[in-house]
């Protein structure tokens, strides 16, 4: 998926497809979902005009089967009170009455106890057991038919009516209990006086009724039901609820308000249909009354059934619509793919220029469009690249000369100071050691020392400014210095001599600053003049201390300036460091300076020689600056003239 | 009403003392046709109690329109499930009946209104009532008080009821009740009197055997009744598997039943099985209830004389 993702974000026309395709299909989808609503209603409205269509055709022929049943009771109720003085044509009439009639399952023709003289029972009763019609008088003492609901019900109501479906069976019967069920239609026999007599029962087997309303089927799984007026299943095609549950039964354990509502609206002999779970499924139920019976007849389809079709084709069409929009998005994809491909080439191209290949030749684009537009801008654009490159090869070139020349001048400045230490091997009585580093390639510090009719000359300064200028007016004041110096010349006279000299047309305005010393190393007395120089700091027994110095100022400014020198006894044993302020004002990256005390703290450890203090102040200021640039040249002496043993 | 009692009696005396010979055999009437109101016993034989007690047993059910006595009078058998006011009759007739187990502590007999009002208000209404004989407390009580119902003995009480021949039926808590109510035309409690609510919460299923067989076979009398308790207990731990056992016994009589209305008549015939001071299954006749038939049927002339607690014990 990540990968996927990733893919998607780095492909445009990818992308760019699959926008075009969410926005398809967002039309799509809601077209469908519109025509499924209005679809959804159509196919509703027409499930429900075929429903109503086919349930009053079933009423219609359940009519006129009841319509026959109920005609052929007219018929033998006027055979019977014609010859009520003959019990035994009775037989024949019943038997007759189911011959003739394809509807019935059985007929009765049945009396009070004792009407007729010499019968206490007298039922005479025709009916089907199997194929084979039978006809027997089948009242006695286990078969009081006079309690039984068929002959009571006329009796009591005094009119015609239907019974609830039930079981005529005798206990000596071995015929399959549901071909017994039945449900009949009786009439009450009354005398002229209008006195009960006995009643006539006409059956019609409700497995028969059941089989002919099976093929009632609107629907694959649609079925038939009659309820009778107690809720029983007259017809249904569940055999364990036929006959045996009502349409109340399930909703007596689980409540089923739906159900039980249907069931009441047909109980009450309403018409119309509800939506409703019939067990277990979701559906239609459309009912209608049959009149004169107090039944009600009703189709249940279920909605899966009513809306097969229609779901069926809504899912070809999202079928179709989802390959449609992945149809869409291969093609865009390779039509923006085709489109933007001058650009693919281009970024191939960059890539390979990138790699340093300046005049690799870029796709012919005659093309109007922006991307045509920009395949040219692109072409203007290496053109420019080439011209740059061939610049900056040319200018890196100069660059590495002037580096080269740059390496020159360094070693040639840093061969105008001494470097070889120790410097004076065979004088055990000094001990010098001193370091120049550049904050560029060459600098603007310096020192020098030489000894020079038995005295120690020595120096060390700064030139304002970094650089090449820097480092030709170092060089040249290093070189008047030992000039200078060569002639034994007094520190205060060298600064003069070389002050007037720098001076003289230095339109420049550069100047340098100068600690000039001259040790006579017999007597360690030292002459000194500090030009504007940092003052040097001397390790005495009691610690480090700078020395005092008049405030002179800097070499080169002005010509004809008077600087004055010092003098300096008891050196002996003292040791002396100096140092440019490349050290003290050394910054690190939060432009923290080393300053005074840090220098003066390094100072304060035990002195071990002149080498040993240079390199430890160079280590410390090394940890002091840290990642930040040098901005400033570092350069530091130390000298000691060690005492003379006694 | 004397033909019938005296026709009960012949019946009674003929059926319990042809059989007294037999051994293993014990051959119990039930009052009706097969339901989940003798699970108990269907359970003991299916589950071999009988057997293990050294007892063959044949359960004997009438057809609907037979009148309990009548079954008796034709079988051979040892024992009778009759309703406690009905046993006190026939002793009262001159038939020495003992109990020798008594499973309902209630009284299950209700009446039902057809249009929703109160029974006790129906004056003169005509009332549907069974042919299998538990009615005689409720006709006492309807007389007691002046109901005047015009009674109509049938065996489609519930029929005539749904078609509305009738404006009540007597019934039983567990059967003719749930039979109306899955027909959906009793919407109202209020259209349902039950007698166990009433001052007259009288006992009504037990087995009955005729005193001389009891006396002549005690011991055969003990084990079938031990064995019978057992199947009722049974039921009353294991209602599903008694639920299966019921239907197999329904479907063998074809009765026009379905599972969940056996199911709930289980139920309520195991409820009513529970003593109302004790809680328990006491399966045990109550000196007191024996008083309140007494008082009952006398008091409206059904009995002619007190018939005793002691009179109906072995």
């Amino acid at each position: 998926m990540r990968k996927l993702l990733t893919r998607l974000r780095r492909s445009f026309s990818a992308r760019l497809s699959l926008w075009v395709v969410l926005f398809a299909a967002l039309v799509f989808l809601s077209a469908l979902s519109y025509s499924s609503l209005a679809g959804r209603r159509s196919v509703k409205e027409e499930a429900i005009l075929t429903a109503t269509q086919v349930l009053e055709n079933t009423s219609l022929r359940l009519s006129h089967i009841l319509e026959g049943v109920q005609t052929s009771a007219d018929n033998l109720e006027w055979l019977v009170y014609r010859h009520l003085d003959e019990p035994e044509l009775m037989m024949d009439y019943s038997r007759s009455t189911v011959q003739s009639n394809p509807f019935l399952n059985g007929c009765s023709i049945s009396f009070e106890p004792d009407y007729f003289k010499g019968h206490h029972y007298y039922s005479a009763y025709s009916g089907y057991v199997g194929d084979v019609l039978r006809t027997e008088q089948e009242g006695d003492d286990d078969y009081q038919y006079f309690y039984l609901g068929w002959y009571q019900l006329p009796k009591l109501l005094g009119q015609p009516c239907w019974t609830e479906p039930y079981n005529d069976w005798e206990q000596d019967d071995t015929v399959d209990r549901q071909t017994q069920m039945q449900v009949s239609y009786c009439k009450p026999l009354t005398d002229a006086e209008g006195t009960f007599i006995g009643a006539i029962s006409l059956d019609i087997s409700l497995q028969w009724l059941s089989e002919t309303l099976s093929s009632v089927k609107p629907y694959p799984n649609a079925f038939c039901m009659l309820i009778s007026r107690g809720g029983s299943y007259l017809v249904h095609p569940d055999a364990e609820r036929l006959f045996y549950s009502t349409i109340f039964t399930d909703g007596l354990v689980t409540p089923n308000p739906e159900l039980d509502g249907l069931g009441r609206a047909m109980q009450d002999l309403s018409e119309g249909y509800r939506i409703v779970d019939v067990h277990g499924s979701r559906s239609y139920v459309f009912f209608m009354p049959l009149k004169t019976t107090g039944w009600s007849l009703g189709i249940v389809c279920p909605v899966r059934d009513i809306f097969s079709g229609f779901n069926r084709l809504r899912q070809i069409s999202l079928l179709l619509i989802l390959l449609g929009l992945l149809l869409m998005f291969v093609v865009c994809f390779r039509v923006i793919g085709h489109a933007v491909k001058p650009l693919s080439d281009l970024a191939v191209q960059a890539e390979v220029i990138a790699s340093g290949h300046f005049d690799t030749a870029l796709p012919e684009s005659t093309r109007p469009d922006e991307i045509g537009v920009l395949s040219r801008s692109f072409g203007h654009m290496q053109d420019s690249l080439v011209s740059y490159m061939d610049e900056l090869t040319r200018t890196t070139a100069e660059r590495a000369q002037i580096e080269g020349e740059l390496k020159i001048a360094r070693n040639i400045q840093m061969g105008m100071v001494p470097r070889t230490f120790p410097p004076f091997p065979d004088r055990e009585d000094i001990d010098l050691y001193a370091s120049m580093t550049p904050a560029r390639d060459v600098g603007g510090d310096l020192y020098d020392y030489f000894i020079q009719g038995g005295k120690l000359y020595f120096c060390i300064g700064d030139v304002s400014g970094k650089g090449i200028p820097a480092s030709l007016f170092m060089a040249v004041a290093c070189n008047l210095f030992r000039v200078m110096g060569k002639r034994e010349l007094p520190p205060v006279e060298i600064a003069h001599e070389i002050n007037d000299i720098l001076s003289e047309g230095n339109e420049q305005l550069m100047f340098v600053t100068m600690f000039i010393g001259a040790i006579d190393l017999q007597t360690g007395e030292m002459d000194f003049c500090n030009c504007g120089h940092n003052p040097p700091v001397l390790l005495g027994p009691d610690g480090p201390r700078f020395l005092d110095c008049k405030p002179n100022t800097s070499i080169g400014i002005f010509s004809g300036w008077t600087f004055e020198g010092e003098h300096l006894s008891g050196l002996p044993g003292t040791p002396l460091f100096l140092y440019t302020d490349g050290l003290n004002e050394a910054e690190n990256l939060r432009q923290e300076q080393f300053g005074n005390d840090r220098l003066l703290a390094v100072l304060s450890d035990p002195y071990e020689g002149a080498e040993a203090t240079i390199r430890r102040m160079h280590a410390a200021v090394s940890r002091h600056v840290g990642e930040a640039e040098a901005s400033d040249d570092l350069t530091m002496l130390c000298v000691e003239i060690k005492k003379k043993e006694a | 009403m004397k033909r019938f009692l005296t026709a009960l009696f012949a019946a009674v005396t003929a059926v319990l003392s042809l059989s007294a010979g037999a051994q293993d055999k014990f051959v119990l009437s039930t009052q009706a046709s097969a339901s989940a109101q003798f699970a108990g016993y269907y359970v003991a034989q299916e589950k071999g109690f009988y057997q293990e007690e050294g007892l063959s047993v044949e359960l004997v059910h009438p057809y609907v329109t037979q009148a309990v006595a009548d079954v008796i009078l034709k079988d051979s058998q040892q024992a009778a499930i009759l309703p406690l006011s009905l046993a006190m009759r026939l002793v009262d007739s001159g038939l020495p009946l003992v109990n020798i187990l008594q499973t309902s502590m209630n009284s299950a007999t209700v009446i039902i209104s057809r249009w929703g009002a109160d029974p006790m208000t129906l004056r003169g209404a005509k009332v549907a009532t069974s042919r299998a004989g538990f009615g005689q407390s409720a006709r006492s009580y309807a007389e007691l008080e002046h109901l005047n119902y015009q009674w109509i003995p049938t065996a489609s009480a519930v029929d005539l009821f749904i078609s509305g021949a009738v404006e009540a039926t007597l019934g039983r808590s567990y059967d003719e009740y749930y039979r109306i109510l899955q027909t959906g035309l009793v919407r109202s409690e209020t259209a349902v009197y039950r007698f166990e609510n009433g001052p007259y919460n009288i006992q009504q299923e037990g087995v009955y055997v005729t005193r001389s067989y009891q006396q002549s076979h005690p011991d055969a009398v003990e084990r079938f009744a031990r064995a019978s308790r057992a199947g009722w207990e049974w039921a009353a731990a294991h209602p599903e598997e008694t639920l299966d056992i019921v239907m197999r016994y329904v479907k063998l009589h074809r009765i026009e039943t379905n599972r969940t209305l056996q199911q709930l008549m289980l139920a309520e015939v195991l409820r009513l099985q529970m003593d109302p001071d004790s809680g328990q299954r006491a399966f045990r006749l109550r000196p007191d209830m024996v008083d309140k038939a007494n008082d009952l049927m006398q008091g409206t002339g059904l009995l002619k004389r007190r018939v005793t607690f002691e009179e109906l014990m072995p």
